[in-house]
């Protein structure tokens, strides 16, 4: 099947003027011998991408004679004169020079603005703030300020929104028991992030009656490690941040890396810590 | 390694080649060329092909133009031309040879 004469004139058309100059004529005469078909067009249309993107066409001093050419040569117009000036005002820039210029700025400077913009937008925000990594201090550090700490007493980290959690005493405190574990395990330690799954409130410290959390906006409780029990209407436990112990022993809590606390299956089997309180008891 | 031989042209080394085999015979127009390839049995090359490679190598010099005729222009082989064609083929021979000997190696 050959393909349509006004495609390939289009196609041929396509090649830069240098080349159409140079081997238009031959071209056209092969194809006119040829009666190109559609594959022909497309390999036309692929050398025509190719002669764009190439400086191909060199023109040897014996062609020039021999190529018919036209002449593009435009005899110089005169000038017409506007009142007295007789010249674009500045320097060689026209008006239109000079407009077309500024549409060019104009376009720079919007697509700077565009590109700027983008990134900015897609650059990570958080530095400081939730959402950035808070040192807590070394485990001595903080049983200095809360001596407690050792006894499982959560610690509020208020810049992180968290309670840091000595883990292996807090199962103990509120197993009723008292007991002192000042340097618990870098992977004994848990950061709870204080805003309720619920609704967002933020839980207040854990009750001395049962060592349970209980938010005082609906009610959701949470053992001492965040696990939600029966009471209240959250879906699930207190989320959690990572915590890192770095190599000098300060403890790092990223708040940046959280992990969603456990579903509530409204079931105490499923807990991970079973606490002595009853399980459907909420701190008044 | 020569980088002025058609070996270096990319997509177009294989046309450039066939190319360069078909002038090796006689100045030849673009429609001649195209026949002379189909006729040689390779896999056929399409007028735009065609052209960026004759573009190529008249580049880099291995084949010149000659007067139209008619509309018509006949290409023909340069002297770097038909020296960077044999080196070419002679290339292409030793692969061809060390093929044939290693098959006969290792039907035997």
């Amino acid at each position: 099947m050959s393909a349509p004469g006004p495609a390939i004139t289009v196609v041929l058309r396509a090649y830069p003027r240098g080349w159409r100059e140079r081997y238009g004529a031959e071209m056209s005469a092969l194809l006119a011998e040829r009666q190109p078909g559609w594959r022909d067009l497309l390999d036309l249309a692929r050398g025509a991408i190719d002669a764009r993107l190439h400086r191909l066409v060199i023109t040897p001093a014996v062609l020039v004679a021999a190529i018919p050419r036209r002449e593009f040569a435009m005899p110089a117009a005169p000038r017409p004169t506007y009142g007295i000036v007789s010249a674009p005002p500045i320097g060689e820039l026209s008006r239109r020079t000079f407009m077309r210029r500024m549409l060019g700025v104009g376009a720079g400077i919007l697509a700077l603005e565009f590109l700027g913009g983008t990134l900015a937008f897609l650059w990570p925000q958080i530095r400081s703030g939730l959402g950035g990594k808070f040192s807590v201090g070394t485990l001595a550090d903080i049983v200095t300020s809360q001596a407690s700490f050792a006894n499982g007493w959560p610690y509020a980290v208020g810049a992180a929104r968290s309670f840091l959690i000595n883990v292996p005493a807090a199962k103990e405190l509120a197993l009723g028991h008292d007991v002192s574990i000042p340097s618990p395990a870098p992977d004994q330690l848990l950061a709870l992030y204080r805003k309720c799954p619920h609704l967002g409130c933020q839980v207040p410290g854990l009750c001395d009656e049962l060592k349970r959390f209980t938010c005082r906006c609906h009610g959701s409780t949470y053992n001492i490690l965040g696990e939600k029990l029966k009471e209240g209407p959250a879906q699930r436990g207190m989320d959690r941040f990572a915590v890192t112990v770095e190599r000098n022993g300060v403890v790092v809590i990223d708040t940046s890396q959280y992990s969603t606390g456990l579903l509530d299956r409204g079931d105490p089997q499923y807990l991970a810590f079973v606490d002595a309180a009853p399980y459907d008891r909420k701190c008044r | 390694m020569p980088n002025d031989g058609p070996s270096d042209l990319g997509r177009f080394a294989e046309p450039a080649l066939l190319i360069l085999v078909s002038l090796a015979d006689g100045p030849k127009h673009g429609y001649a060329i195209m026949t002379d390839v189909d006729a040689l049995g390779a896999s056929p090359i399409g007028p735009g092909t065609l052209y960026a490679a004759l573009a190529r190598l008249e580049r880099r010099g291995l084949i010149e133009p000659l007067g139209p005729e008619d509309r018509r222009r006949p290409y023909r082989l340069t002297a770097a031309g038909s020296r960077a064609l044999a080196e070419h083929l002679g290339e292409m021979r030793r692969i061809v040879q060390v093929g044939h000997a290693r098959l006969r190696t290792a039907d035997g």
